[in-house]
């Protein structure tokens, strides 16, 4: 299988970081003579994978992109797995920014 | 083969939370006005519904199995980006009104138990369905609300005890089309069909198989708890035709709240049937309302990528619950402009038979994937069936809105 023919297999997957985490999806590919070369996520990239309905989608979910080197990829199942942590790569940001305010709320760490 | 006690112990513990939880505020008003209105011919709808709900059910859970893939995760991958994001958006349209309309279910049952105020019990019911969503782990929810959902079970009492006519009820599962107004028949066809095979059912079910933690082998517990658990599920639906047919057709009553439903329970049993039917109907409408609120959040955060899922806390997959909570908020702003839950009830069921393809495709799809599958992909039994059903559901999604139009959503 070319790493062309891979990477349009995994458009639209699940990424997990390296402790399992669920930190985005493969929202495009970057495409280098005919090789991917990184994979790209968040919302910066919604307008360019769809028309109206993507520009409204990236108006909403912000301008946030992310572009992951392939080498950084350990491994391809149902989902991407990368070799790091979320933070390293500035992805789960949502995740993060949101956190501290539900622990305000008792029980939160149950 | 060794049968493990604590084995058959969990999936009996399932399937009692299954059948109490396969009746929502959609099949409570469609079965019982079904029967009100065409007595008991329309009782062959609702096997098919039943073994509709079934098939996708299994399927889903077989994909959450094999996979560790929830429903939008595949509906992401295998529609792409633009159409998935279309079916999201219908998606949440849809549950956002059915759980406004199960949230007006739930301050109907306690309005009808205490007779404080609609609105206060609104918002009472949010927050404690909020205080039970941020504290109580999944699966005590499914049993708590589950177990309470049993006391539905009096309208199955009620239905025999009322002595209907059992020959007339026999003949209403031979497939027929009414003569008098066969418009409102059809239409009554479609909301059973789409009340039985609502979308959350399916969205919460892959998700929950993702929650526990299925593994390929989970697969026969996921076929044994979708088979007997909305089989028994689809019992109650007959029972709450038979009751609307043998009490409010007789009388000439149209149940258009869902205390005259309550009262199916009554005429037969008496005061102890009305107050079974009442907790049952609490529980019942509060367990949907957990159902939906999470289908919901798990869409968003399967279709996003975000950390999803109650096995963590709060904090461990903060924006899913942030959708959660907003989504109750949401949900309650509905109710509160006094729109009546029953009505909410009809469109978000006729809403959700239009959003069904987008759902079920891509279950069928991914079912069909040996790279996702391996050896649980689909066999000739399951596909055979999901494309019958294909075809049923495609009907559907065509008909239901100009069925509701021409029958003004069930007015004449």
């Amino acid at each position: 299988m070319t790493k062309l023919h891979l990477g349009h297999n995994i458009l639209d997957h699940q990424l997990l970081d390296k402790d399992g985490r669920r930190c985005g999806n493969v929202d495009d590919l970057a495409v280098e003579d005919a090789e991917v070369v990184a994979i790209l996520s968040g919302p910066g990239y919604w307008p360019q994978r769809s028309g109206r309905i993507g520009r409204l989608a990236g108006w909403i979910g912000g301008s946030r992109r992310v572009r992951i080197p392939w080498d950084e990829v350990a491994k391809i199942d149902s989902a991407v797995h990368l070799r790091r942590t979320a933070p390293e790569y500035g992805l789960g940001k949502g995740d993060d920014r949101v956190r501290p305010l539900l622990e305000r709320i008792p029980g939160a760490d149950r | 083969m060794l049968v493990k006690p604590k084995m058959f112990l969990n999936l009996a513990l399932g399937i009692l939370a299954a059948i109490g939880g396969f009746v929502d505020i959609g099949d409570l008003v469609f079965n019982t006005a079904a029967g009100a209105t065409f007595g008991y011919q329309l009782m062959w709808v609702i096997p098919i519904g039943v073994l509709g709900i079934i098939v996708y059910s299994e399927m889903s859970g077989r994909v959450a199995a094999a996979s560790g893939k929830a429903v939008f995760d595949a509906v992401r991958e295998r529609t792409g980006f633009t159409a998935g994001l279309s079916a999201l958006i219908a998606s949440e349209v849809v549950n956002l009104l059915t759980l406004a309309a199960e949230i007006g279910g739930v301050a109907i049952a306690l309005q009808l138990l205490s007779g404080l105020p609609y609105r206060v019990l609104l918002v009472l019911g949010v927050i404690g369905l909020a205080l039970v969503l941020w504290v109580v782990k999944l699966e005590w929810m499914e049993r708590i609300f589950g177990y309470g959902g049993l006391c539905m079970l009096v309208f199955a009492v009620a239905a025999v005890k009322l002595g209907p006519d059992w020959a007339q009820a026999g003949k209403g599962f031979i497939p027929h089309i009414a003569q008098n107004n066969p418009w409102l028949y059809m239409y009554f066809a479609i909301g059973l069909l789409g009340a039985a095979m609502t979308p959350y059912e399916v969205y919460f079910y892959s998700s929950g198989g993702v929650e526990a933690r299925w593994t390929p082998k989970d697969v026969g517990l996921n076929r044994a708890n979708a088979i007997v658990g909305y089989s028994l599920g689809g019992l109650l639906s007959l029972a709450l035709m038979i009751v609307g047919a043998a009490v409010f057709l007789r009388h000439g009553i149209n149940p258009e709240h869902l205390g005259t439903i309550a009262l199916g329970a009554e005429q037969p049993l008496g005061g102890v049937g009305l107050l079974l039917a009442i907790v049952g109907i609490l529980f019942a409408v509060g367990g949907a309302s957990i159902d939906t609120v999470f289908s919901g959040a798990y869409n968003l955060a399967q279709f996003l990528g975000w950390e999803w899922g109650r096995y963590r806390n709060p904090a461990g997959a903060p924006r899913f619950a942030l959708t959660w909570l907003v989504l109750l908020v949401f949900a309650l702003a509905i109710v509160m402009t006094g729109v009546d839950p029953v009505m909410l009830t009809e469109y978000a069921v006729i809403f959700s038979a239009v959003a069904l393809p987008l759902t079920y495709i891509p279950i069928l799809l991914v079912a069909n994937d040996p790279d996702y599958m391996g050896s649980n992909k689909n066999g000739p039994v399951a596909n055979t069936l999901g494309l019958v059903y294909l075809v049923v559901i495609l009907v559907i999604a065509v008909a239901a809105i100009p069925l509701m139009l021409i029958t003004n959503v069930g007015q004449n």
